[in-house]
């Protein structure tokens, strides 16, 4: 029993994420009363990728040709480390806080590089916008999560989780204003409406699209799936983290199988949360952006001032 | 049209002849300018277009025609001056800024200077083409292959620390017409925009030279194929003036019909298009789809999506029939009825409506003088509009009601000046279909011949702005040149200015709200 939930721990992200991102446009679609492709096309689409010819700029370097299994093999390991279905699973190596934000940066780090790597100018535009986005996203990142360590009073992602799912809670009102200053960054960093456009063509207004546009075949397969992996796990945290009722507390068969079916429930409601952002607003003018990610960190400045 | 009207546009001691709806005369070289002057300045007429013919063959000159459009009197100024024993003529732009262009497409395509231009660099034709070649000369052959020229072409250049350029195009992301953009840019913000065009040029001007005449009207519907309807419109308008024929009035309400639907079709695809360059899905999801069943609409009346094969010299050769007529206005009601809904919901979207406002900022006094026309000139409040200022087809005996226009110049501006346009053109389309005349589509056109050495002008209304066509014959009765001109070619030049002190991820945007075409400016 023990050996099924790690494995399902390990695979669990990288094996859903493009479900999630199928369900979020299939619901973008039925909101512009289009019928949309199939939720299983992003898997297609992969596949499509890892069977295609790659084209590589001769001025690339090996930052190039390596960020995109960096990416990958970060979002494995951050995947790996935080709650899923079940928060009793110990791990006191990768499950940190500063752990988890900082593996996170290190993937958006060679992206950024390998973006301005080839020397185009849209993969400029990209890295400049990304490391502006995701500085001023850093602060509400570590100070919502850090809200949550001073709750709990611990820093292990999974003894978070167990703390809040505990019934004995009295600290809603820090924990809602922290999951707000969150939410913010969980669109900041994973390249959603108000802050990046992922369905856009124009490479003008790419963010995290015009730092990949140069790559193709398998390693574009790699960039797109790392990025899922990503809205996956910043989805994981924010439903564990800040909800994480019904999440497995113990090894028995029944509380395992809620805890799954609770998981799938909720990641799919955050989905239609996100589709529905995505349906009804445009998009922010860039130098809007900051302001948003000012107000995340305030709100997590104002969730700490209430506990301490 | 009576002398009299026209007297005060005149100088003294010229003749001017009056062909059709254009009052013709001859200027000398020196009087160019003066002459020039008071009708923009002082006159306030707005010039329509400047284009060259070749009759060295026949007069042993060039002419140089400048066309400006009275609309009180609706009828066309052309004086014209003679080049002969040179290839040089004076240049206006210095006093009448819109005449750049025209006057740097002269000196391109024609050989001849234009003297004290100040951007003497060729426009439309690339570096490749070497510079002593000129395509719409008499005795350029239209085969002929010149020689590969490798000329370089010079950017405008703007220095400074943290400057830098970014090359954009030709080719882009969507399936859009190629362009190429050069930016210079502090950070995001945009310093200098500078488009080159050119990409399309097919050589439209050259071919209109030896096509017959009814491969000349497909031809005029492939000058920029969004407008197809408006462009053959105004080619046919101009030479059923020449042939002397009238279409019958059926034919011509017909016309303002499908005209309209054209408008309708467009300004829905670009309202659409612009709240989905900010993100918006759901406008611009639903500006798709209602542009998608409008030209279904047009499949319907003409079996032509894009209204091609329906003007004719002489008349239209595509009816609306009874049964049709409560079938199309069935549809209007209920495109209508959706639009209005999508509409509603836009407005009432702050963010939104916080992307469109105050971007891309158009000053009025560059419009002014860079004699802006169109959806671009209507939101700024310059208001002009071909439908009721030189009134063709049956306009005139549709009352119209105001202009859409606006004050602000920015992309909402355009933006709402577009959704004016839609209500006002179903409100047209109806009105011309309850007061549908009954009679022929068109003349007989049997031993259609033209007038001797003449030239005529129409100017169509088109979905972006007027669209002008200069007609010429020779001594056989010909059609010897024919001078199209979209809208598109005044209005790129004004977006790099548009385009300044923005972002540049709003470019995209600005570029939609202008819509401007790449076929109908390269020609």
């Amino acid at each position: 029993m023990s050996f099924i939930i790690w494995t399902i721990q390990l695979i669990l992200v990288p094996v859903l994420s493009p479900l999630v991102i199928g369900v979020i446009r299939k619901s973008k679609a039925r909101f512009q009363n289009r019928r949309g492709a199939s939720i299983l096309q992003p898997y297609n689409d992969v596949w499509k990728l890892m069977h295609k010819d790659e084209i590589i700029s001769a001025d690339a370097s090996w930052i190039f040709r390596y960020a995109p299994y960096i990416m990958f093999a970060v979002t494995l390991v951050v995947g790996a480390s935080i709650p899923l279905v079940a928060s009793f699973l110990k791990n006191e190596y990768t499950s940190d806080i500063l752990a988890i934000v900082y593996m996170l940066a290190i993937g958006t780090f060679f992206l950024a590089l390998a973006g301005i790597d080839t020397g185009s100018s849209f993969g400029g535009f990209g890295s400049s916008r990304e490391m502006t986005i995701s500085a001023l996203a850093e602060g509400g990142f570590i100070f919502s999560l850090l809200t949550l360590a001073l709750i709990s009073g611990s820093t292990n992602l999974f003894s978070i989780s167990a703390f809040i799912a505990a019934p004995n809670l009295l600290s809603a009102l820090p924990i809602m204003l922290a999951f707000l200053g969150f939410f913010i960054v969980l669109l900041a960093e994973t390249s959603r409406f108000p802050f990046d456009n992922p369905a856009t063509h124009l490479e003008l207004t790419m963010i995290h699209e015009a730092m990949i546009l140069e790559y193709s075949g398998k390693r574009l397969a790699l960039m797109e799936w790392a990025s899922a992996n990503k809205l996956l796990i910043f989805i994981s945290l924010a439903i564990n983290l800040f909800f994480p009722w019904g999440i497995a507390q113990n090894l028995s068969l029944g509380a395992v199988t809620f805890g799954i079916v609770v998981f799938a429930v909720k990641v799919s409601l955050f989905c239609l949360v996100i589709a529905t952002i995505e349906s009804t607003i445009a998009k922010l003018r860039f130098f809007r952006l900051p302001d948003l990610l000012i107000v995340s960190f305030i709100l997590n400045v104002v969730a700490i001032g209430l506990i301490i | 049209m009576r002398l009299s009207d026209i007297e005060k546009y005149v100088p003294k001691h010229t003749s001017a002849r009056i062909q059709g709806t254009a009052a013709v005369f001859e200027v000398s070289v020196s009087a160019l300018r003066e002459i020039s002057d008071e009708l923009y300045h002082e006159k306030k007429l707005s010039l329509m277009l400047i284009t060259a013919t070749d009759e060295r063959k026949e007069n042993g000159c060039f002419k140089v025609w400048y066309v400006f459009g009275a609309p009180e009197e609706n009828i066309c100024i052309v004086p014209y001056i003679q080049i002969k024993n040179t290839f040089e003529f004076p240049s206006l732009t210095s006093s009448i800024l819109e005449a750049r262009h025209y006057e740097r497409k002269i000196q391109t395509f024609f050989g001849l200077t234009a003297v004290g231009h100040p951007d003497a660099r060729p426009i439309v034709l690339h570096e490749n083409w070497p510079a002593d070649v000129f395509p719409l000369r008499k005795d350029f052959d239209w085969k002929t292959r010149p020689p590969e020229a490798h000329g370089v072409y010079e950017f405008q250049h703007v220095g400074g620390e943290g400057i830098y350029e970014i090359p954009v195009g030709p080719i882009h992301a969507g399936i859009i017409e190629p362009g190429h953009f050069r930016f210079s840019v502090a950070g995001e913000e945009i310093i200098l925009l500078e488009p080159r065009l050119g990409f399309t040029h097919k050589g439209s001007e050259k071919l209109f030279e030896r096509l017959p005449v009814d491969e000349k009207v497909w031809l005029s519907e492939k000058i920029s194929g969004d407008s197809s309807f408006s462009h053959s419109l105004a080619f046919c308008q101009a030479a059923e003036e020449l042939a002397g024929i009238v279409a019958p009035r059926r034919a011509r309400y017909l016309r303002v019909i499908y005209a309209e639907l054209e408008r309708v079709a467009n300004h829905l695809g670009d309202i659409g298009a612009i709240m989905l360059d900010t993100g918006f899905n759901f406008g611009g999801a639903h500006g798709a789809r209602l542009r998608e069943k409008s030209m279904q609409i047009h499949q319907r009346l003409t079996a032509s999506r894009f209204l091609r094969r329906v003007n004719m010299i002489g008349g239209v050769m595509k009816d609306i029939d009874g049964k049709e007529k409560d079938r199309l206005s069935a549809d209007l009601a209920i495109l209508l009825k959706d639009f209005s809904e999508v509409i509603e919901i836009a407005e009432d979207s702050s963010s939104l409506l916080n992307r469109l406002k105050g971007t891309g900022v158009l000053s009025y006094e560059i419009a002014k003088d860079r004699g802006v026309v169109g959806v671009a000139a209507k939101a700024l409040g310059i208001i002009h509009d071909a439908r009721v200022e030189y009134p063709y087809a049956a306009y005139h005996e549709l009352a119209m009601g105001e202009i859409a226009s606006h004050k602000e110049g920015d992309v909402y501006a355009r933006f709402r000046v577009r959704v004016q346009e839609v209500y006002q053109s179903i409100e047209i389309i109806k009105k011309a279909l309850t007061q549908l005349p009954d009679g022929p589509l068109a003349v007989h056109t049997e031993g259609l011949s033209f007038a001797k050495n003449a030239l005529a002008i129409s100017i169509v209304e088109g979905w972006r702005g007027a669209i002008v066509y200069f007609l010429a014959t020779d001594s056989s009765g010909n059609i010897s040149r024919v001078a199209p001109r979209d809208p598109s070619f005044i209005n790129w030049a004004v977006l790099g200015s548009a385009g300044f002190g923005n972002v540049v991820p709003d470019f995209p945007l600005i570029n939609k709200s202008f819509n401007l075409s790449y076929s109908g400016s390269d020609l």
